[in-house]
Protein backbone atom coordinates (compact mmCIF):
# COMPACT_ATOMS: atom_id res chain seq x y z
CA UNK A 1 0.00 0.00 0.00
CA UNK A 2 1.48 3.55 -0.93
CA UNK A 3 2.19 6.06 2.21
CA UNK A 4 -0.20 8.54 1.91
CA UNK A 5 2.21 12.13 0.52
CA UNK A 6 3.41 14.63 2.90
CA UNK A 7 0.98 17.41 1.36
CA UNK A 8 -2.12 14.59 2.02
CA UNK A 9 -0.49 14.00 5.49
CA UNK A 10 -0.31 17.85 6.12
CA UNK A 11 -4.43 18.71 5.06
CA UNK A 12 -5.00 15.34 7.67
CA UNK A 13 -2.54 17.47 9.87
CA UNK A 14 -4.80 20.73 9.71
CA UNK A 15 -7.86 18.74 10.64
CA UNK A 16 -6.39 17.48 13.42
CA UNK A 17 -5.32 14.17 12.90
CA UNK A 18 -2.77 13.29 15.00
CA UNK A 19 -2.01 10.17 13.00
CA UNK A 20 -0.95 12.10 10.67
CA UNK A 21 1.40 14.11 12.29
CA UNK A 22 2.69 11.21 13.87
CA UNK A 23 3.67 10.00 10.23
CA UNK A 24 5.27 13.11 9.50
CA UNK A 25 7.46 12.71 12.83
CA UNK A 26 8.43 8.71 11.87
CA UNK A 27 9.46 10.66 8.06
CA UNK A 28 11.26 13.55 9.36
CA UNK A 29 12.61 13.19 12.45
CA UNK A 30 15.45 11.86 11.77
CA UNK A 31 16.52 14.05 9.17
CA UNK A 32 15.55 16.99 11.17
CA UNK A 33 17.93 16.21 13.90
CA UNK A 34 20.89 14.99 12.13
CA UNK A 35 20.62 18.31 10.03
CA UNK A 36 20.15 20.25 13.35
CA UNK A 37 23.27 18.26 14.72
CA UNK A 38 25.45 18.86 11.85
CA UNK A 39 24.54 22.28 11.99
CA UNK A 40 25.27 22.40 15.79
CA UNK A 41 27.32 19.65 16.72
CA UNK A 42 25.95 18.62 19.81
CA UNK A 43 23.47 16.35 20.43
CA UNK A 44 21.33 17.94 23.15
CA UNK A 45 21.16 21.32 20.99
CA UNK A 46 20.05 19.13 17.87
CA UNK A 47 16.97 17.49 20.28
CA UNK A 48 15.87 20.98 21.66
CA UNK A 49 16.10 22.73 18.02
CA UNK A 50 14.28 19.33 16.47
CA UNK A 51 11.50 20.16 19.37
CA UNK A 52 11.04 23.60 18.23
CA UNK A 53 10.89 22.80 14.24
CA UNK A 54 7.73 20.53 14.78
CA UNK A 55 6.41 22.75 17.55
CA UNK A 56 6.36 25.18 14.87
CA UNK A 57 5.11 23.05 11.97
CA UNK A 58 2.10 22.00 14.59
CA UNK A 59 1.37 25.37 15.38
CA UNK A 60 1.69 27.25 12.17
CA UNK A 61 -0.01 23.76 9.32
CA UNK A 62 -2.05 26.54 8.40
CA UNK A 63 0.54 28.67 7.10
CA UNK A 64 1.87 25.93 5.00
CA UNK A 65 1.58 26.58 0.62
CA UNK A 66 1.19 23.35 -0.56
CA UNK A 67 2.31 23.77 -3.80
CA UNK A 68 5.78 24.10 -2.03
CA UNK A 69 7.25 20.95 -1.07
CA UNK A 70 6.96 19.82 2.78
CA UNK A 71 10.16 19.05 2.87
CA UNK A 72 11.14 22.65 2.15
CA UNK A 73 9.11 24.03 4.42
CA UNK A 74 10.41 21.81 7.49
CA UNK A 75 14.16 21.91 6.29
CA UNK A 76 14.27 25.78 5.91
CA UNK A 77 12.63 26.03 9.38
CA UNK A 78 15.23 23.45 10.42
CA UNK A 79 18.30 25.35 9.15
CA UNK A 80 16.62 28.48 10.81
CA UNK A 81 16.23 27.41 13.56
CA UNK A 82 19.67 26.36 14.28
CA UNK A 83 20.90 29.48 13.13
CA UNK A 84 19.14 31.15 15.65
CA UNK A 85 20.28 28.82 18.06
CA UNK A 86 23.54 29.34 17.35
CA UNK A 87 22.75 33.29 17.49
CA UNK A 88 21.09 32.78 20.81
CA UNK A 89 24.33 30.49 21.98
CA UNK A 90 26.91 32.88 20.44
CA UNK A 91 28.08 30.28 18.59
CA UNK A 92 27.11 32.05 14.71
CA UNK A 93 30.50 32.91 14.21
CA UNK A 94 32.46 30.22 12.73
CA UNK A 95 35.48 28.20 14.76
CA UNK A 96 39.02 28.84 13.95
CA UNK A 97 40.49 25.47 12.96
CA UNK A 98 42.15 24.82 16.53
CA UNK A 99 39.06 25.55 18.62
CA UNK A 100 36.40 23.73 16.48
CA UNK A 101 35.54 20.05 18.22
CA UNK A 102 33.54 17.77 18.22
CA UNK A 103 31.09 17.02 20.83
CA UNK A 104 31.70 14.05 23.28
CA UNK A 105 28.35 12.71 23.30
CA UNK A 106 27.31 8.76 23.27
CA UNK A 107 26.83 8.56 19.61
CA UNK A 108 29.30 10.63 18.81
CA UNK A 109 31.67 7.85 20.95
CA UNK A 110 29.45 5.06 18.81
CA UNK A 111 30.92 6.58 15.84
CA UNK A 112 34.12 6.79 16.69
CA UNK A 113 35.46 7.24 13.09
CA UNK A 114 38.58 9.65 13.08
CA UNK A 115 37.59 10.96 9.55
CA UNK A 116 33.60 11.58 10.31
CA UNK A 117 34.39 12.93 13.59
CA UNK A 118 37.40 15.87 11.52
CA UNK A 119 34.81 16.45 9.04
CA UNK A 120 32.09 17.11 11.55
CA UNK A 121 35.08 19.73 13.19
CA UNK A 122 35.90 21.07 9.73
CA UNK A 123 32.26 21.72 9.33
CA UNK A 124 32.48 24.35 12.34
CA UNK A 125 34.94 25.97 10.97
CA UNK A 126 33.30 27.46 8.08
CA UNK A 127 30.01 29.89 8.07
CA UNK A 128 26.53 28.67 9.39
CA UNK A 129 25.37 29.40 5.36
CA UNK A 130 27.89 27.77 3.98
CA UNK A 131 27.14 24.85 6.18
CA UNK A 132 23.88 24.84 5.22
CA UNK A 133 24.47 24.16 2.00
CA UNK A 134 26.83 20.98 2.83
CA UNK A 135 23.99 19.95 4.91
CA UNK A 136 21.55 19.80 2.33
CA UNK A 137 23.67 18.21 -0.31
CA UNK A 138 25.44 15.56 1.25
CA UNK A 139 23.16 14.89 4.69
CA UNK A 140 19.79 15.73 3.16
CA UNK A 141 20.56 14.58 -0.11
CA UNK A 142 18.85 17.56 -1.80
CA UNK A 143 19.81 18.12 -5.58
CA UNK A 144 20.82 22.04 -6.40
CA UNK A 145 17.20 22.64 -7.61
CA UNK A 146 16.00 21.45 -3.78
CA UNK A 147 18.54 23.24 -2.12
CA UNK A 148 17.73 26.28 -4.01
CA UNK A 149 14.00 25.84 -2.97
CA UNK A 150 14.98 25.12 0.47
CA UNK A 151 17.36 28.52 0.91
CA UNK A 152 15.24 30.45 -1.52
CA UNK A 153 18.50 31.59 -3.43
CA UNK A 154 19.09 30.78 -7.06
CA UNK A 155 20.71 27.73 -8.05
CA UNK A 156 23.72 29.75 -9.15
CA UNK A 157 24.21 30.97 -6.14
CA UNK A 158 24.06 27.19 -4.96
CA UNK A 159 26.31 25.87 -7.23
CA UNK A 160 28.91 28.68 -6.03
CA UNK A 161 28.13 28.77 -2.45
CA UNK A 162 28.50 24.69 -2.29
CA UNK A 163 31.55 25.00 -4.54
CA UNK A 164 33.39 28.02 -1.86
CA UNK A 165 32.14 25.71 1.40
CA UNK A 166 34.25 22.72 -0.22
CA UNK A 167 37.23 24.45 -0.81
CA UNK A 168 37.23 25.68 2.83
CA UNK A 169 36.41 21.88 4.13
CA UNK A 170 38.98 20.85 2.08
CA UNK A 171 41.65 23.97 3.10
CA UNK A 172 41.08 22.96 6.95
CA UNK A 173 40.87 19.23 6.51
CA UNK A 174 44.70 19.66 4.65
CA UNK A 175 45.81 21.54 7.56
CA UNK A 176 44.47 18.74 10.32
CA UNK A 177 46.18 16.13 7.77
CA UNK A 178 42.92 14.53 7.19
CA UNK A 179 42.73 14.73 3.47
CA UNK B 1 46.16 27.76 -10.28
CA UNK B 2 45.47 27.92 -14.01
CA UNK B 3 42.22 26.35 -14.61
CA UNK B 4 39.33 28.11 -16.41
CA UNK B 5 37.01 28.69 -13.84
CA UNK B 6 33.83 26.98 -15.83
CA UNK B 7 35.47 23.84 -15.08
CA UNK B 8 35.41 23.87 -11.49
CA UNK B 9 31.83 24.06 -12.24
CA UNK B 10 31.56 21.25 -14.51
CA UNK B 11 33.71 19.06 -12.13
CA UNK B 12 31.50 20.16 -9.73
CA UNK B 13 28.60 19.21 -11.51
CA UNK B 14 29.69 15.88 -12.77
CA UNK B 15 30.46 14.97 -9.11
CA UNK B 16 26.87 15.75 -7.83
CA UNK B 17 25.19 14.28 -11.15
CA UNK B 18 23.90 17.38 -12.46
CA UNK B 19 25.76 17.72 -15.67
CA UNK B 20 24.13 17.42 -18.80
CA UNK B 21 25.58 15.53 -22.06
CA UNK B 22 27.22 18.30 -23.66
CA UNK B 23 28.59 19.68 -20.31
CA UNK B 24 30.10 15.98 -19.47
CA UNK B 25 31.39 15.28 -23.27
CA UNK B 26 33.46 19.40 -22.73
CA UNK B 27 34.27 18.00 -19.21
CA UNK B 28 36.27 15.02 -20.65
CA UNK B 29 37.41 16.76 -23.47
CA UNK B 30 39.34 18.77 -20.86
CA UNK B 31 39.97 16.17 -18.27
CA UNK B 32 42.20 14.08 -21.13
CA UNK B 33 44.45 16.89 -21.40
CA UNK B 34 45.17 18.33 -17.78
CA UNK B 35 46.56 16.54 -15.49
CA UNK B 36 45.50 19.54 -13.18
CA UNK B 37 42.17 18.90 -13.59
CA UNK B 38 42.18 15.47 -13.23
CA UNK B 39 43.96 15.82 -9.78
CA UNK B 40 40.93 18.93 -8.86
CA UNK B 41 38.54 16.72 -9.42
CA UNK B 42 39.87 13.52 -7.53
CA UNK B 43 40.49 15.73 -4.79
CA UNK B 44 36.92 17.18 -5.05
CA UNK B 45 35.39 13.55 -5.41
CA UNK B 46 37.86 12.47 -2.41
CA UNK B 47 36.23 15.01 -0.02
CA UNK B 48 32.44 14.81 -1.14
CA UNK B 49 32.87 11.16 -0.80
CA UNK B 50 33.89 11.99 3.00
CA UNK B 51 30.83 13.82 3.19
CA UNK B 52 28.73 11.53 2.04
CA UNK B 53 30.01 8.82 4.13
CA UNK B 54 29.48 11.01 7.54
CA UNK B 55 27.12 8.67 9.63
CA UNK B 56 23.25 9.56 10.58
CA UNK B 57 22.73 9.58 13.88
CA UNK B 58 19.46 8.04 15.71
CA UNK B 59 17.56 10.84 17.50
CA UNK B 60 17.65 9.99 20.98
CA UNK B 61 14.86 6.98 21.41
CA UNK B 62 12.46 9.34 23.96
CA UNK B 63 12.73 12.25 21.35
CA UNK B 64 9.45 10.88 19.46
CA UNK B 65 7.31 10.61 22.61
CA UNK B 66 8.05 14.33 23.20
CA UNK B 67 7.60 15.43 20.08
CA UNK B 68 4.20 13.42 19.97
CA UNK B 69 3.00 15.18 23.46
CA UNK B 70 4.55 18.77 23.32
CA UNK B 71 2.44 18.96 20.04
CA UNK B 72 -1.07 20.76 21.46
CA UNK B 73 -3.87 18.67 21.29
CA UNK B 74 -6.65 20.11 18.96
CA UNK B 75 -10.68 19.62 20.61
CA UNK B 76 -11.89 16.91 19.01
CA UNK B 77 -15.33 15.86 19.97
CA UNK B 78 -14.80 12.21 21.69
CA UNK B 79 -17.90 10.64 20.33
CA UNK B 80 -18.02 7.45 23.04
CA UNK B 81 -16.54 6.95 26.24
CA UNK B 82 -12.82 5.07 25.68
CA UNK B 83 -13.15 1.24 25.61
CA UNK B 84 -11.78 0.20 28.70
CA UNK B 85 -14.01 3.51 30.52
CA UNK B 86 -17.37 2.13 29.83
CA UNK B 87 -15.60 -1.89 30.13
CA UNK B 88 -15.50 -0.75 34.00
CA UNK B 89 -17.77 1.95 34.42
CA UNK B 90 -19.77 -0.07 36.67
CA UNK B 91 -19.45 0.95 40.36
CA UNK B 92 -18.36 -2.95 41.89
CA UNK B 93 -16.33 -3.48 38.60
CA UNK B 94 -15.14 -0.18 39.05
CA UNK B 95 -11.92 -0.91 41.48
CA UNK B 96 -10.88 -3.85 40.23
CA UNK B 97 -11.46 -2.34 36.68
CA UNK B 98 -8.72 0.43 38.07
CA UNK B 99 -6.14 -2.21 38.80
CA UNK B 100 -6.61 -4.07 35.66
CA UNK B 101 -6.31 -0.96 33.51
CA UNK B 102 -3.77 0.35 35.60
CA UNK B 103 -1.57 -2.91 35.41
CA UNK B 104 -2.37 -3.07 31.65
CA UNK B 105 -1.83 0.41 31.11
CA UNK B 106 1.66 0.51 33.23
CA UNK B 107 2.83 -2.37 31.22
CA UNK B 108 1.97 -0.35 28.02
CA UNK B 109 4.03 2.54 29.59
CA UNK B 110 6.34 0.48 30.62
CA UNK B 111 7.56 -1.92 27.73
CA UNK B 112 6.10 -0.21 24.74
CA UNK B 113 8.30 2.58 22.31
CA UNK B 114 4.92 3.86 20.99
CA UNK B 115 2.70 5.05 23.51
CA UNK B 116 -0.59 5.30 21.62
CA UNK B 117 -2.58 8.66 22.13
CA UNK B 118 -5.18 6.28 22.44
CA UNK B 119 -4.25 5.06 25.46
CA UNK B 120 -4.26 8.27 27.19
CA UNK B 121 -8.43 7.88 26.57
CA UNK B 122 -8.34 5.20 28.93
CA UNK B 123 -5.67 5.90 31.22
CA UNK B 124 -8.30 7.26 33.86
CA UNK B 125 -7.82 4.26 36.31
CA UNK B 126 -4.02 4.46 36.30
CA UNK B 127 -3.75 7.33 39.32
CA UNK B 128 -6.25 5.97 41.01
CA UNK B 129 -4.25 2.52 40.79
CA UNK B 130 -0.88 3.72 41.74
CA UNK B 131 -2.60 6.22 44.64
CA UNK B 132 -4.68 3.10 46.38
CA UNK B 133 -2.61 1.79 49.39
CA UNK B 134 -3.50 -2.41 48.65
CA UNK B 135 -2.00 -2.07 45.33
CA UNK B 136 0.54 0.98 45.65
CA UNK B 137 4.05 0.74 44.06
CA UNK B 138 7.08 1.94 46.51
CA UNK B 139 6.96 5.46 47.28
CA UNK B 140 9.79 7.65 47.84
CA UNK B 141 7.99 10.96 49.09
CA UNK B 142 5.31 13.26 49.48
CA UNK B 143 5.39 16.91 49.30
CA UNK B 144 2.79 19.20 50.98
CA UNK B 145 2.01 22.86 49.10
CA UNK B 146 -0.65 25.15 51.61
CA UNK B 147 -0.85 28.06 49.98
CA UNK B 148 -3.41 30.54 49.19
CA UNK B 149 -3.08 29.43 45.21
CA UNK B 150 -2.59 26.14 45.64
CA UNK B 151 -2.79 23.39 47.77
CA UNK B 152 -2.68 19.46 47.81
CA UNK B 153 0.48 16.87 47.40
CA UNK B 154 2.41 15.22 44.95
CA UNK B 155 3.97 11.97 45.58
CA UNK B 156 7.33 10.12 44.01
CA UNK B 157 6.58 6.36 43.45
CA UNK B 158 8.26 4.26 41.21
CA UNK B 159 7.86 0.71 39.14
CA UNK B 160 10.96 -0.33 37.72
CA UNK B 161 12.52 2.08 35.84
CA UNK B 162 9.73 4.12 35.69
CA UNK B 163 9.16 7.16 38.23
CA UNK B 164 5.61 8.33 39.02
CA UNK B 165 5.26 11.71 39.96
CA UNK B 166 1.30 12.03 41.44
CA UNK B 167 -0.14 15.29 41.52
CA UNK B 168 -3.52 15.67 43.99
CA UNK B 169 -3.81 19.57 43.70
CA UNK B 170 -6.69 22.04 43.96
CA UNK B 171 -5.89 25.66 42.28
CA UNK B 172 -7.91 28.87 42.82
CA UNK B 173 -5.98 30.22 39.52
CA UNK B 174 -3.89 28.91 36.62
CA UNK B 175 -0.72 27.38 38.31
CA UNK B 176 2.26 26.68 36.70
CA UNK B 177 4.23 23.95 37.92
CA UNK B 178 7.74 23.01 36.52
CA UNK B 179 9.39 19.59 37.73
CA UNK B 180 12.86 19.79 36.80
CA UNK B 181 15.28 16.84 36.82
CA UNK B 182 18.51 17.19 36.39
CA UNK B 183 19.94 13.74 35.67
CA UNK B 184 19.51 13.59 31.85
CA UNK B 185 19.17 9.93 31.03
CA UNK B 186 15.77 10.65 32.45
CA UNK B 187 13.54 10.98 29.59
CA UNK B 188 9.39 11.85 29.66
CA UNK B 189 7.54 8.59 29.03
CA UNK B 190 4.10 9.39 29.69
CA UNK B 191 1.43 11.23 31.44
CA UNK B 192 -2.38 10.66 32.88
CA UNK B 193 -4.95 12.42 34.24
CA UNK B 194 -8.07 11.51 35.94
CA UNK B 195 -10.33 14.05 34.10
CA UNK B 196 -9.73 14.26 30.76
CA UNK B 197 -9.18 17.80 30.36
CA UNK B 198 -7.78 20.40 32.64
CA UNK B 199 -4.30 20.02 32.78
CA UNK B 200 -1.36 20.99 29.78
CA UNK B 201 1.69 19.57 29.67
CA UNK B 202 5.12 20.77 27.51
CA UNK B 203 8.10 18.20 28.12
CA UNK B 204 11.42 19.51 27.07
CA UNK B 205 15.49 18.33 28.31
CA UNK B 206 15.23 18.25 31.83
CA UNK B 207 11.86 19.13 32.82
CA UNK B 208 8.20 19.29 32.54
CA UNK B 209 6.14 22.00 32.18
CA UNK B 210 2.17 21.81 33.46
CA UNK B 211 -0.65 23.87 34.06
CA UNK B 212 -3.59 23.52 35.84
CA UNK B 213 -6.87 24.91 37.26
CA UNK B 214 -9.27 23.88 39.87
CA UNK B 215 -9.28 20.29 41.43
CA UNK B 216 -6.79 17.79 39.34
CA UNK B 217 -4.99 14.82 39.60
CA UNK B 218 -3.08 13.67 36.97
CA UNK B 219 0.43 11.85 36.97
CA UNK B 220 3.76 11.88 34.99
CA UNK B 221 5.79 9.29 34.10
CA UNK B 222 9.49 9.55 33.93
CA UNK B 223 11.79 7.03 32.89
CA UNK B 224 14.99 6.52 34.62
CA UNK B 225 16.53 4.12 32.51
CA UNK B 226 19.98 3.24 35.19
CA UNK B 227 17.12 3.36 38.30
CA UNK B 228 20.35 5.54 39.61
CA UNK B 229 18.81 7.84 42.58
CA UNK B 230 17.48 11.34 41.30
CA UNK B 231 15.32 14.38 42.95
CA UNK B 232 13.23 16.50 41.33
CA UNK B 233 13.09 19.74 42.12
CA UNK B 234 9.26 21.11 42.01
CA UNK B 235 8.55 24.74 41.33
CA UNK B 236 4.99 26.19 41.78
CA UNK B 237 4.32 29.21 40.18
CA UNK B 238 1.10 31.53 40.14
CA UNK B 239 1.21 35.27 38.26
CA UNK B 240 4.27 34.67 36.96
CA UNK B 241 5.58 34.59 40.76
CA UNK B 242 6.95 31.55 42.66
CA UNK B 243 4.72 30.56 44.98
CA UNK B 244 6.74 27.68 46.30
CA UNK B 245 9.35 25.21 45.99
CA UNK B 246 10.23 21.89 47.00
CA UNK B 247 12.64 18.46 46.14
CA UNK B 248 11.31 14.71 45.88
CA UNK B 249 14.03 12.63 46.47
CA UNK B 250 14.40 8.42 44.67
CA UNK B 251 16.68 6.08 45.62
CA UNK B 252 16.67 2.77 44.48
CA UNK B 253 16.94 1.76 48.80
CA UNK B 254 13.85 3.59 49.64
Amino acid sequence: MNEPDDTKLMERCSNGDRQAFEMLLARYEKPVFNAAYRMLNSPDDARDVTQTVFLKVYEHLDQYDPKYRFFSWIYRITLNESINWLKKTNRLDALDGDTADTASGPEQEASNEQLSEGMQAALMTISPDYRSVIVLKHLLGCSYQEISEVLEIPEKKVKSRLYTARQLLQETLIQRGLH
Amino acid sequence: MTIDPKYFELIQADIDGEIDDAGKAELESFLADSEEGRSVYEQLETLCRSLDGMPSIDPPQHLRHVLLNQAPVKAAPQPSPGFLQRLFAGPILGYVGMFAAGVALTLTLVDSDQISRGAFDDVTGLVGTIADSEFAVPEHGTISVDKSEVAGTVTLRSTGPILIVDFDLSARQPVEIVAAYSDKTIWFNGFAQLESSGTSIAAETGAVTLNMDGKRRYAVYLNNPGIRPATIDLRFMADDQVIHEAQLSFSEAD
